[in-house]
């Protein structure tokens, strides 16, 4: 299993971030590198991509407010 | 190709699908013209290093560099005449002016040069230019960043209006409409381009296939079968006509919803054949009432079949009034599902 976390240094400011859409099902095969959370920070759109190959998990909802360094899901490896 | 008639409203997240923002399937269409087509440029305000107030430009400047992604001054006039030059020089300009209610500033050129230049030239010139910008309310916004004017443009021969509802849609219409030799107005509801600010219809995604299509421009779709009335939006309203049809179905009433999604040229077509069928007609539209496109769909069924409706045409439209910036105020004026199912209820009690 390997967390999805918002990184340090994702975006700049303390801005909150809103969790536009999961580009994938909550259990959905995902590739390393796939695209598979969009975060809107301020006006502008943050991608964050799945770290390994595997199983997607949500942690955290569409429309949830997320800060850096929050872990919204996972990726249970296949 | 898609058989846009197979398209259906309820395109939510199959398992393991890419499910896309529609401004996110905007991006996708740009990014390919321009790799595809070296003619292809994209220019406006914020366009280039900020990625565009809607994130529509996002990353583009730097695959492609600041000759094909331009950041224009704040001169609408300048760049949308820049663009007809362009496109007379053989390019194919794609313009973002990011709120359709500045247009005012840039009628000009839009419908001087580009809305008549073919006609102009006797058909000799193409007017390539597809003009981009955000629209609609619901969001407090206030009444000089809320309207969608569709019937503003649709009335200037020339020009084609579309207006996608889901992000599908968007895609497949740009593609079209970048391709198309004509002049395109891309109308963007900002409530569905995804993004939270703006407010956001979760029907608005889509999954997305990675491959490019082709959806037609003047083809109204068929979002839901049904026998009692049709139920005609666009954009946003196509979405709350969607939702009241689900309403009304535990009432008995079974609604066929359709999507313009291209304004003009309308399809008479597809509107005369659900209202052929039904014999009632609720347009819900989110523009201005006065001389609108809901207007113009109920004339458009009235000169033909009006004889052989089972009940008065009915609008669901925006009162004639600028649009107010309170919130409460904003919603009481604007078109909604509620409406939509309430004046369907009274059609149906007073022509029962």
């Amino acid at each position: 299993m390997t967390d999805i976390r918002i990184a340090d240094d994702q975006w700049d400011g303390d801005n909150e971030g809103n969790l536009l859409t999961w580009i994938y099902d909550d259990g959905a095969e995902v590739s390393a590198g796939d695209i598979v959370v969009e975060i809107m920070v301020e006006k502008l759109q943050v991608e964050i991509e799945a770290p390994v190959s595997g199983t997607l998990r949500h942690a955290r909802a569409e429309g949830d407010l997320v800060n850096r360094g929050d872990v919204i899901g996972k990726v249970d490896l296949a | 190709m898609v058989n846009p008639t197979d398209i259906q409203m309820d395109e939510r997240p199959k398992a393991k699908g890419r499910k896309v923002l529609m401004n996110r399937a905007i991006r996708e269409a740009l990014d390919y013209e321009l790799a595809n087509d070296p003619s292809v440029f994209l220019m406006g305000e914020d366009l280039g290093a900020f990625g565009g107030v809607y994130q529509t430009a996002a990353g583009l400047i730097e695959k492609y560099g600041e000759e094909r992604v331009r950041d224009t001054p704040i001169s609408e006039a300048g760049f949308m005449a820049a663009a007809a030059g362009a496109a007379m020089a053989g390019m194919k300009p794609v313009v973002e002016l990011m709120f359709v209610d500045f247009m005012g500033v840039c009628l000009d050129p839009i419908y001087n040069f580009i809305a008549k230049h073919a006609t102009h030239t006797g058909g000799k010139q193409a007017m390539p230019v597809t003009i981009m910008a955000g629209m609609g309310g619901g969001y407090s916004d206030a009444s000089q960043h809320s309207q969608t004017l569709f019937a503003t443009f649709a009335h200037l021969p020339g020009l084609k209006i579309v207006a996608p509802s889901t992000a599908y849609d968007a895609r497949g219409l740009l593609h079209a409409a970048i391709r198309d030799p004509n002049p395109v107005m891309f109308l963007m509801q900002k409530e569905l381009l995804g993004l939270g600010l703006w407010g956001t219809m979760p029907e608005a995604s889509s999954i997305m296939p990675d491959e490019p299509f082709e959806l037609p421009i003047g083809k109204a779709f068929v979002r839901r079968k049904g026998s009692d009335i049709t139920l005609v939006g666009m954009a946003a309203t196509a979405h709350m006509a969607a939702r009241a049809a689900d309403q009304l179905a535990e009432e008995g009433i079974e609604a066929e919803v359709i999507d313009l999604a291209t304004i003009s040229p309308l399809d008479r077509e597809t509107i005369l054949t659900s209202v052929e069928k039904t014999g009632r007609l609720l347009v819900a539209d989110e523009d201005y009432r006065n001389c609108g496109v809901a207007g113009e769909v109920i004339a458009s069924v009235a000169e033909t079949i009006g004889h052989r409706l089972k009940a008065p045409p009915r609008r669901v439209a925006f009162p004639d009034t600028p649009i107010p910036f309170a919130r409460p105020l904003e919603q009481a004026l604007r078109p909604s599902t509620d409406k939509i199912v309430e004046t369907t209820r009274q059609l149906f009690k007073e022509f029962a």
